[in-house]
């Protein structure tokens, strides 16, 4: 049953995606891309990962859309009655070569939840997290435990970036608070 | 105190809607309480400082996009927003080089001298460090993207 979900989320995601890429309207192209963040959203929860799930779901369908909501407040309409962009031919031969190439690649990775796929096997890494983490620092989320605690030099590096992200923009805007 | 003068509120980046008013006033303050349950019980569900932070930067959006950006950024005050950021850099940074004063190595949360030190200090770089940072930038990005770029003085 689950798995019928799943699959209608992919088609879901995978038809809002050409529709944002297709679309002329720019309103209508970022609720069509809210849209397909919500659906990656519930599909990596689907896929076990409900950490990726609420990243996406806030950053991908709430705070994207309105920073980009922002953005074409400030622009105008496009003129003309055409619905959908005119497709450049060698454009839509890249992106294709480029998902075929992917596509290719999908038969070798191993089945969701796979207790035999290197990834979760492999005992000096993710078997050591999953295995130690507890009795190492006493957090149950594992997740938070790589990231916080062994890989935690890592994160205050990504944690700085975000703060550098937020001073930059204050930078190219000539600004000097973030308010 | 800034001494820039208030963008001009654009008026169609704002217009006053009784539905999207009363939705927000319902759900803000049940995504803000998630979002404070994500940030605080990271360590044992799903979630963390990250997610818990951008949600609770969240809700300022919602105010904002709700009731007017220029009104929601005067009742949060000029520094604030860039004080929460800045406030959860020092904090990270200040737990990770506090283990190097204490001997160790940086975020070593072993050196601390508390009962379960690892737990301890993990909660306080998701809480006090990350999430704030998460918060803080995103509400800045969104003002930021509201206001546009400073015109030169002339």
């Amino acid at each position: 049953m689950i798995e019928y979900v799943a699959y209608a989320l992919a088609v879901f995601v995978v038809l809002t995606a050409v529709a944002t890429a297709l679309l002329r309207d720019v309103l209508a192209a970022i609720v069509l891309f809210g849209a397909y963040s919500l659906g990656m959203a519930l599909l990596y929860t689907l896929l076990l990962a409900p950490d990726v799930g609420l990243t996406e779901a806030v950053i991908g369908a709430g705070v994207t859309t309105l920073l980009l909501l922002l953005t074409i407040a400030r622009t105008v309409r496009p003129s003309g009655d055409r619905t959908a962009e005119r497709v450049d031919p060698r454009a839509l031969f890249a992106c294709g070569a480029l998902a075929v190439v992917f596509g290719l690649t999908l038969p070798g990775l191993p089945a969701v939840g796979d207790p035999n796929a290197p990834i979760v096997s492999y005992e000096a890494v993710t078997g050591y997290y999953l295995s130690n983490s507890y009795a190492d620092t006493g957090v149950e989320n594992t997740v938070t435990a790589v990231l916080a605690a062994y890989r935690g030099f890592d994160t205050f590096g990504e944690a700085t970036v975000v703060f550098g992200a937020g001073v930059a923009t204050l930078v190219v805007l000539r600004r000097e608070v973030l308010t | 105190m800034s001494d820039r003068r208030p963008a001009a509120e654009d008026p169609r980046t704002y217009i006053e809607s009784e539905v999207i008013m009363s939705a927000v006033r319902v759900v803000a303050p049940f995504v803000l309480t998630f979002g404070l349950f994500v940030t605080f019980h990271g360590a044992d569900s799903p979630g963390g400082g990250f997610q818990g932070g951008a949600l609770i930067g969240v809700v300022v959006l919602m105010l904002a996009f709700a009731f007017g950006i220029d009104p929601t950024r005067q009742w949060l005050g000029s520094w604030v927003v860039t004080a929460v950021a800045a406030l959860g850099v020092a904090v990270f940074a200040a737990i990770g080089f506090g283990s190097v004063a204490l001997g160790g190595g940086f975020l070593e949360y072993v050196r601390y001298p508390l009962e379960t030190p690892t737990k301890l200090g993990i909660e306080a770089v998701e809480i006090g460090g990350i999430a704030l940072i998460v918060a803080g930038v995103i509400v800045g990005l969104f003002f930021l993207t509201a206001a546009g770029p400073q015109e030169a003085e002339p």
